[in-house]
């Protein structure tokens, strides 16, 4: 990173079926909540970045950035981003680009998603936005049937069985049982995910993450500062039909954006002491764990069947949490920082993707108790 | 919101719907249970297949058997749903057959690139070949065309001649990579690539390049992988296809080496052909208008390099 960029406030809204709330009242309790655990007033920010992707067909509201502005006394300038589920991700790595180039000295960043107004049909189009309008959505695809071709692929490669994908969800449902922010704070055992009903064969309901209201946000600072610092932030990118790839078990855009990061923060795999990994169906967290170097292609399955040192998803991921698309990437960096400050590491890493890994963004956070000022 | 079988979505399928009518290889397969609004509400079974030339795309799936991974499927137009308005959506559908394919295709390892020429007879595709590989000899070479009919008067050194039973006995054996049958009343034609040459050339740390015409260029895309295949396709000057073709016919009265029937034909192939470059736009990286021989020579020279130095 250019500048020296701490991650000075965090705020969420807990993740779940919020009737009651608007897209507005869940961006503002993030928000209040952020500024209030910022050693700085609302005043300081000087720019907003919102995140999110489907307001506009979902929820019939554009215009995000200055609906978030409002928010604040100053109205600061504001602008919204979207990258699919990887929305946040992007807004925080926009706000890093900001806060380098000296344009900013102190970003608010917030994700949100209000998915609960539409029918689960308009959400289910709505989202096939992330793929391929041409070559994807006309054969009548959905998301979880892109990745149930992804995992059909993948256990006629290497031999994955229904048993083991079984262990997945259950360990990121085990772990939001400790999480008061997560949608589903229930235990669940491998049976019960394996007997869930079918949604894209091979993948059951229980392996997708639902649909969700919530809303993250994080302020972001190279004026203040925080003993959580960005160490690194990448993005990459990659076709976005999986008919354009090469191969489906693993996705290049993970690849680029990690083998950058590491390079970016001077990290190597084994300094990461808890990772939050984009398990938007529990396929992909197998994949990921390939793509980012914690296990051989095939091998990722491991993570699961044994204890490692390393944590992998402790809030609950998506699926146990809850996946308000674009306030997801946002949460992911939380939950890293409330995960160092906890166990006094030092190295933890966000990994968000959208649609098929066509857009994969990467932060490493770095956490140095006594270094701050 | 916008909807999978609006007019002007269901009019820009119905163009790609040409190219996607080719058998293909199961790469994938899932079944949605419940798919989006506008289909018909049971499980949809859907493939993402590989087709023979090369291109990858997601299809429905027809059959009572259950796929499997490397099955041989072919298209077949079905009814997919009739839309609010009464529009009648048809699309192709990939009936699973009982054959597997012999090559997994999707592990297929890179092999290498292939230079190809494509273009209507009397383009200047062997001119430009020929020309090419004599000013890089250290990066190029030319791949023999094997092929079944006689030696001819005006013929290059390209043609590496056999019997039509020699042909047949090396395609049947898998020594060729692509070949083609091209029907013609005046003469029997048949025309291939040794995979042992293609090999060697690569062996050699250079890239092949082959003179090609349309069967043969889908056959290499889909031996080694449309990635693989690094494809120019010439065309003659002129605005018109009228002013192509006189062009063309020119050019082949001017060489001597057919006669005068066997040209009407291949007057009558080249229509096809010129056809092909937009029907299968997407077997073409670059698209040349051969003109001026120095100029087309000094773009594709450009391109090789650019490969070599990679």
């Amino acid at each position: 990173m250019q500048k020296d960029i701490s991650l000075i406030g965090i705020g969420q809204t807990k993740f779940g079926e919020w009737w009651g709330k608007s897209l507005f009242t869940l961006i503002e309790e993030a928000v209040d909540s952020a500024i209030q655990s910022a050693p700085c007033s609302a005043l300081d920010i000087d720019f907003i970045i919102v995140a999110n992707m489907l307001a506009e067909s979902v929820n019939g509201q554009a215009h995000l950035g200055a609906i978030a502005s409002a928010l604040l006394p100053h109205h600061p300038p504001a602008l919204r981003v979207e990258a699919a589920c990887a929305s946040g991700s992007i807004a925080v790595h926009t706000a890093c680009a900001l806060l380098e180039s000296g344009r900013a000295e102190t970003v608010l960043v917030v994700g949100a998603e209000k998915m609960t107004d539409a029918t689960s049909d308009e959400i289910q189009t709505a989202l096939m936005g992330a793929a391929d309008s041409e070559k994807d959505a006309p054969s009548g695809l959905t998301f979880p049937g892109i990745f149930g071709l992804v995992a059909c692929r993948y256990m006629h490669e290497f031999g994955l069985t229904r048993e083991q994908l079984n262990l997945v969800s259950a360990r990121h449902h085990l772990n939001a049982v400790k999480n008061p922010f997560a949608q589903f704070r229930q235990e669940m055992t491998p049976e019960q995910i394996g007997a869930s009903a079918l949604v894209a064969d091979p993948l059951r309901l229980l392996d997708c993450s639902p649909v969700s209201d919530g809303a993250a946000a994080c302020i972001l600072s190279t004026k203040h500062r925080s003993p959580i610092r960005i160490a690194a932030s990448q993005t990459s990118t990659d076709s976005v039909s999986i008919a354009d790839r090469p191969t489906i078990t693993s996705f290049a855009a993970t690849k680029d954006a990690m083998e950058r990061a590491l390079d970016e923060a001077n990290v190597s795999t084994s300094d990461i002491a808890h990772l939050e990994l984009h398990d938007c169906f529990s396929i992909a967290s197998l994949i990921a764990l390939e793509d980012m170097g914690f296990a051989e292609p095939g091998e990722g399955i491991r993570w699961y069947e044994e204890g490692k040192p390393m944590t992998v998803n402790a809030s609950g991921g998506l699926k146990a949490c809850g996946h308000p698309v674009a306030a997801t990437g946002i949460k992911q960096i939380i939950d890293i920082s409330k995960q160092l400050q906890a166990s006094g590491k030092t190295i933890g890493l966000a990994h968000n993707f959208g649609g098929v890994g066509a857009t994969c963004c990467i932060h490493i956070l770095q956490h140095s108790p006594h270094a701050h000022t | 919101m916008r909807t999978p079988d609006s007019p002007a979505l269901a009019a820009r399928a119905l163009v790609r719907r040409r190219s996607r009518l080719l058998p293909g290889t199961l790469l994938s397969f899932t079944t949605v249970t419940h798919p989006p609004k506008g289909f018909p509400d049971r499980p949809r079974r859907i493939g993402l297949i590989e087709l023979t030339d090369g291109q990858r795309i997601l299809g429905m799936l027809a059959g009572n058997s259950a796929p499997k991974i490397g099955q041989v499927v072919i298209p077949r137009m079905h009814l997919s749903r009739v839309n609010p308005d009464g529009l009648r959506l048809y699309e192709v559908t990939y009936e699973l057959t009982d054959r597997m394919a012999e090559t997994a295709t999707e592990t297929k390892e890179f092999p290498g690139y292939i230079l190809a020429f494509t273009g209507p007879s009397g383009v200047g595709k062997t001119t430009i070949s020929l020309l090419l590989t004599k000013m890089l000899s250290d990066f190029t070479s030319n791949v023999p065309i094997v092929t079944s009919r006689a030696p001819k008067k005006g013929d290059d050194q390209e043609y590496d001649y056999v019997t039509p039973k020699e042909f047949e006995r090396m395609e049947k054996s898998g020594a060729l990579v692509a070949w083609a049958h091209l029907p013609s009343d005046s003469e029997e034609r048949s025309y291939g690539y040794r995979k042992a040459d293609i090999l060697a050339i690569w062996e050699q740390g250079k890239l092949p390049v082959v003179v090609t015409e349309m069967q043969l260029l889908q056959g290499l895309a889909g031996y080694f992988g449309r990635r693989s295949i690094l494809s120019f396709g010439l065309l003659p000057p002129g605005n018109s296809k009228r002013t192509m073709l006189s062009h063309l016919l020119h050019r082949l009265r001017s060489r001597g080496r057919e006669t005068d029937a066997q040209i009407e034909e291949r007057l009558l192939n080249a229509q096809a052909d010129l056809d092909y470059f937009t029907r299968a736009a997407d077997l073409f990286d670059h698209i040349i208008v051969n003109e001026d021989l120095d100029a087309v020579l000094h773009v594709i020279k450009g391109h090789v390099l650019e490969l070599a130095k990679a």
